[in-house]
């Protein structure tokens, strides 16, 4: 089995506008390897290139220059996106369709046996947790519910590799954690994901590698620790500390040739906070029903 | 092979299901219906015939006016549905063949047409045979009239003019595939239509004038457009008494449509393989 999963050398893309044929530089000399069965976060300003990255991956453009490779198959070939699934930015979907009828049509799509086809679709349905929502209209979800049943079209044909743009763009943080431990989950089945996202803390927390990108051109990539660890400092974090354990300390670090830089309270990032409170509140409400029906 | 005709099977009901859930077409068919029913009040009557007349030519010219409107704002609508609110570029990321697109979008919009076309036929041959009884009952044994009308013709020019929808279908798809948007796609479109029932006026001229550059442009403008007069055969198929049609000329008309058809899609999938979605 390939263990690269996206495998982009040197692309760029220009586009042609105008009579006069004016060339618009969209992506310069990307390189970029995914490998199989990790998370990739594609980062970047408005107008960075993420999503002409994306459509070369998906095969809808064609590079000007350069190759990308899936699973060692040029990307334009048809046949390499059953290996794929996408989920674009603020989904739309045929609003007249069920959430069922939806993710069914795409099942039939990608060429799912009529044997299975029916089990697929609920096994997706399931996975994103829309089953109570499934029989109602597409017109009638809200954008949290869209981006689930978009997840479960971009799954239900099993691709190895999960292409989600935006995942989490209009969520609420609620249906944020629900979408990054649907990823979680898609990683611990062995698939590949790369995502795109503005959310940066998110990325942070799922993603094992991430790339930058900044007008076009690939500005940094890495592993995640490796790019935010500060290498030549440390931190510890220490309960129950008095004014004079604080000077004693400051006096060894010295002694040992370090410098102490920063005292600070660690924090937790108010993306736990909201999700803690509204946890503990929705089980006080629960209590409470409970104790009214006894 | 199979499986590709599986998707565009599958791209057709989708797309039929859009377009029979629009108020558009559920509002064109009732006024297309409402419009033939109403041409049996127009009641001119002399010795059985000036009536059915009247109401074959306005049947076949509501069947027209409406089928060719239907034929242009559905496929215009469909296909811009899909690129505006970018349902396309989720269907164009799973294994689907952008030409499988294209004829998926028209044959759903073609089979619309279809059932447009027939329930139309089928309610002007109620009208026609509700009015016939009535006149051959009436002046029958004065005019030793039989029957005044070929109805299972009625179907075959039918199923002609559903020929002729499939050639505008085409050609706005054509359009459609190189156009920015609905509107433009709306104006052009009338406007090719318009050129195609004139048609038959470069289709003469080119034929009295001698060999040159003129005559090779007015050649090719006839050559690019087809001559909608070809389709018009509704006396010839319907009226009892007309010279009528020979089953080779239906054939070649037909055919003549298919070309046309196959052509048009053919250079739209030529553009839209490169468009950007």
């Amino acid at each position: 089995m390939n263990d690269t999963a996206i495998q982009i050398k040197g692309i760029t893309k220009d586009f042609i506008s105008g009579f006069r044929g004016v060339k618009l530089r969209a992506i310069e000399d990307i390189h970029l390897e995914v490998a199989n069965n990790e998370i990739y976060g594609l980062l970047g300003p408005n107008g960075s290139g993420k999503s002409t990255t994306i459509k070369i991956v998906l095969g809808l453009l064609r590079a000007s220059k350069g190759t990308c490779h899936i699973y060692g198959q040029p990307s334009h070939a048809m046949s390499v996106r059953k290996s794929i699934g996408y989920l674009p930015e603020a989904p739309y979907f045929h609003s007249y369709l069920s959430g069922y009828e939806l993710v069914r049509y795409y099942a039939r799509i990608c060429g799912l046996d009529r044997k299975i086809v029916n089990q697929r679709v609920d096994d997706s349905i399931e996975l994103v947790g829309m089953q109570e929502a499934k029989n109602r209209l597409v017109g009638t979800y809200s954008k949290g519910m869209l981006q689930r049943i978009g997840l479960a079209q971009a799954l239900v044909h099993d691709p190895k590799l999960v292409i989600l743009d935006e995942p989490t763009a209009g969520v609420d943080p609620m249906g944020a954690e629900a979408v990054a431990d649907i990823i979680r989950t898609l990683k611990d089945r062995g698939k590949t994901v790369l995502i795109c996202s503005h959310l940066l803390g998110q990325i942070e927390d799922l993603c094992d590698r991430v790339a930058i990108l900044h007008r076009g051109q690939l500005i940094r990539s890495g592993r995640v620790d490796d790019l935010l660890q500060q290498t030549d400092r440390e931190s510890y974090i220490v309960k129950n500390f008095n004014a004079d354990g604080r000077v004693a300390m400051k006096k060894v670090i010295e002694e040992q040739g370090g410098r102490l830089t920063n005292i600070e309270k660690p924090r937790r990032s108010l993306n736990e906070l909201f999700l803690k409170e509204v946890e503990l509140s929705e089980s006080t409400h629960l209590k409470k029903g409970n104790k009214e029906t006894k | 092979m199979i499986a590709s005709l599986q998707r565009i099977r599958l791209i057709a009901a989708n797309t039929f299901l859009e377009a029979v859930r629009q108020k558009f077409f559920s509002a064109l068919l009732l006024i297309s219906v409402g419009l033939i029913f109403s041409a049996s009040f127009f009641q001119q009557f002399d010795f059985g015939t000036n009536e059915l007349k009247f109401i074959i030519d306005f049947g076949f010219g509501a069947i027209f006016f409406f089928g060719s409107i239907l034929a242009i704002a559905v496929m215009a609508q469909l296909f811009f549905n899909e690129i505006d609110s970018r349902t396309a570029l989720t269907l164009l990321s799973k294994p689907v063949h952008r030409s499988e697109f294209l004829i998926g979008k028209f044959v759903g919009t073609q089979f619309l047409l279809l059932i447009f076309v027939f329930v139309l036929s089928l309610v002007l041959v109620a009208i026609l045979f509700w009015r016939e009884s009535i006149l051959l009952s009436r002046f029958g044994n004065e005019a030793r009239l039989d029957a005044l009308l070929h109805y299972y013709d009625i179907f075959i020019f039918a199923g002609v003019q559903w020929v002729r929808f499939c050639v505008i279908g085409a050609f706005t798809l054509l359009i459609c595939s190189f156009a920015k948007t609905y509107v433009y796609t709306l104006v052009t479109s009338l406007f090719v239509l318009i050129v195609c029932q004139l048609q038959y006026i470069a289709h003469e001229m080119y034929a009295q004038m001698d060999i040159g550059p003129v005559r090779l442009l007015v050649q090719l403008v006839s050559w690019t457009f087809p001559n909608f007069q070809l389709f018009n055969v509704g006396d010839q198929l319907v009226l009892v008494g007309s010279s009528s049609l020979s089953n080779a000329a239906i054939i070649h008309i037909i055919g003549y449509g298919c070309i046309y058809v196959i052509t048009y899609i053919f250079l739209a999938y030529n553009n839209f393989r490169r468009r950007e979605i």
